[in-house]
């Protein structure tokens, strides 16, 4: 390396961020005042144009003012042995970041920061996950790679140039562009669906546009004439032409937003962890250290298991760019792909015919219990309102249809040295934990599952968010118990 | 909740925390129940006035605060315990939903002992423990006697490491 700081960080020279950071930030802080677009909107739906137009120069002066001090007051100094980061307008931030603690420098490049040659550098620390300590928004990619080298460096991981430049070994895993649709498929979303409810909520009555009442579409039907004449003599196929649309709106939602995301997915081996990877306007480059990953998720679901498919996920306590703690590693992958992945993290592939214990029976029943009076009240409402009743009964069958599947696929298994447990039936989840990474368990009893005699476990693991807990969920209290025992026996 | 639980239908190897805990949750109960009551005066003045059912709340809701803070608070008291093991600190509680939490020394991050008003009045305080998971990482022992808290923080210190495996 030849710009390798040799000075303390007190006596590096401070940088700053590439002035090109007033056009990259600009964009990120003008996606973020949505409530100001309303505000405008609003404005100038209800003929207000010029007070909009007014607001509108106003909010982009006072964004660009902002942003500009905002680069003003950032600067940074990089040393031998760390990272001086000085930031904020009103109360100063001053932090300091040693290089012992940075698992990995991690680089984004957004759309427009690639037209410009920059990026965004992000120092892996293993601190809690979505905090943002350590982040310089825009800097060259040459400076960001060679932080990056730095660091690596630091570690003892040193890649030479010459090595470096050498052609790319076979990397772990890689998705081709077909491999990139068909798991767009897989992606089926009616997101987007959410997103026009919610926009017509916000501006529909303004606008006088509002698809969610009847008579917004018999009035657009009045003017349409001769398609309203159509539609409502073959009402049978408008239906299903709606229903087409819907399908198709929602694979190519699927398929847009994993064609944005995983667009050549690639991941590596490399010194500290794995490097993946991805993107097709948006490119990251992020490396999960493998001494900080916690457990493997692999998730499928019928259709995906009906082909081989599976996803691959690594919980880790490092933050990924999104703000779940799970790593994807593996979008889209067949078995044999997946082996060699969970190899490298030091682990086995579950084998396919798995010796699993089952759940208790109460797993079911314990929902059906919850479900009756929910039965019940469909079936008063299938004598007041006969088809929004019907639906909801259906609705109440399909749950307990669907517990019960679950129910007939799932079981956990202890494996040695780590828990597998496989769970539900439309959405199916088998994780492998191992027993060190077990922070500690809970065994939960409640009124209702105490009258069939199961209790479930918890377990904390670090990393990770929201619902994805680890845990087996219904079991005969002694057994529950004596796994718990069992998974603690490491630490008794 | 039938007949009086007794102390005995927890495992015998369980403490108890101390018998102060169960006035904090008297004085805890009393005060969770003071908007609801407020807010029944005011119900009952504002729109119940003149109908039938005024002075109805005025009964009903202070009755429920007083029965609650009579029969609760000992049962959570009575449900509550924990255990010392060699290696790890267990955590038992509640009945309508029961949790055992087990947390293996090695595993504690850090520990804080707090001492709220309420604590300093009845003599208590509550030893509150951090791992590192993301589901129950905050464990905590409430009612234990400050020296014991302070105690049990001491024996967990001398097991932490300083960072994971």
């Amino acid at each position: 390396m030849t710009d390798a700081p040799q000075h303390s960080a007190d006596s590096a020279p401070v940088e700053r961020l590439h002035p090109f950071f007033l056009l990259t930030g600009l964009g990120g802080s003008l996606r973020g005042i949505a409530g100001g677009y309303a505000g405008i909107g609003y404005l100038a739906a209800t003929g207000r144009l010029e007070v909009a137009i007014l607001g509108a120069i106003g909010l982009l002066v006072a964004t660009a003012v902002g942003i500009f001090i905002y680069w003003r007051r950032f600067s940074f100094r990089i040393g031998a042995d760390e990272v001086r980061i000085d930031s904020g307008i009103i109360s100063r931030t001053h932090r300091s970041i040693p290089f012992d603690r940075v698992q990995d420098v991690d680089i984004t490049q957004g759309p427009v920061s690639r037209l410009l040659g920059l990026a965004k550098v992000k120092f892996e620390t293993g601190a809690a996950a979505g905090s943002e300590e350590g982040v310089l928004p825009a800097i060259t990619l040459a400076r960001a790679e060679a932080l990056r080298e730095h660091v690596r460096a630091r570690r003892g991981l040193q890649v030479t140039r010459a090595e470096a430049q050498q052609a790319e070994p076979q990397p772990l895993f890689a998705m081709d562009l077909k491999r990139v649709l068909t798991a767009g498929v897989f992606n089926f979303s009616l997101a987007i669906f959410a997103g026009l409810i919610g926009i017509t909520q916000t501006f529909g009555e303004v606008l006088g546009f509002d698809p969610f009442e009847r008579e917004f579409w018999e009035r657009a039907l009045q003017q349409a004439g001769p398609v309203a004449d159509y539609v409502e003599t073959h009402r049978f196929g408008a239906a299903v032409a709606g229903l087409l649309t819907l399908i198709l709106l929602g694979l190519l939602t699927g398929i847009v937003r994993t064609l944005l995301s995983d667009f050549r997915f690639r991941l590596d081996r490399t010194g500290t962890g794995l490097r993946r990877r991805r993107g097709l306007l948006t490119l990251t480059d992020v490396t999960i250290p493998l001494r900080r990953v916690q457990a493997a998720l692999i998730h499928s679901g019928p259709v995906r298991d009906a082909f081989g498919w599976r996803e691959l996920k690594l919980q880790s306590l490092a933050a990924d760019e999104s703000e779940k703690g799970d790593h994807v590693v593996a979008p889209l992958a067949s078995d044999a792909e997946l082996t060699p992945i969970l190899n490298e993290v030091g682990w086995q592939a579950p084998a396919a015919e798995l010796p699993l214990e089952r759940f208790d029976r109460a797993y079911v029943w314990s929902l059906l219990v919850l479900l009756v009076p929910l039965a019940l009240v469909g079936l008063v409402q299938v004598i007041i309102l006969p088809l929004a009743g019907l639906i909801f009964l259906l609705a109440v069958a399909g749950t307990g249809l669907f517990r019960w599947l679950a129910w007939r696929r799932s079981g956990f298994l202890l494996e040695g040295e780590r828990l597998l447990v496989r769970t539900g039936w439309w959405r199916r989840r088998t994780s492998l934990l191992p027993l060190r990474n077990i922070q500690s368990i809970d065994l939960n009893e409640h009124f209702l599952g105490r009258r069939f005699g199961i209790a479930s476990l918890t377990i904390g693991v670090a990393g990770g968010r929201g619902f994805s807990s680890h845990g087996v969920p219904a079991l005969p209290r002694e057994r529950a118990r004596t796994l718990r025992d069992e998974l603690l026996s490491r630490f008794l | 909740m039938t007949a009086e639980p007794q102390r005995a239908d927890l495992d015998p190897e369980l403490l108890p925390v101390e018998r102060g805990y169960i006035n904090v949750l008297r004085v805890r109960t009393l005060m969770s129940w003071l908007p609801p009551v407020v807010g029944a005066v005011v119900l009952d003045r504002a729109v119940l006035d003149d109908s039938r059912w005024q002075g109805a709340l005025l009964v009903l809701v202070p009755l429920l605060a007083a029965l609650s803070t009579a029969l609760a608070p000992p049962r959570i008291w009575m449900r509550l315990g924990y255990r010392l093991a060699p290696t790890l600190l267990q955590v038992v509680r509640g009945w309508l939903f029961h949790t055992d939490t087990v947390v293996p020394f090695v595993r504690v991050q850090h520990i804080d002992v707090t001492r709220g008003p309420l604590d300093k009045a009845f003599g208590t305080a509550t030893l509150v423990v951090h791992t590192a998971g993301t589901h129950n990482s905050i464990v905590t022992l409430p009612g234990l006697a400050p020296d014991r808290a302070a105690e049990i923080r001491e024996l967990i210190r001398g097991h932490i490491r300083s960072d994971l495996e």
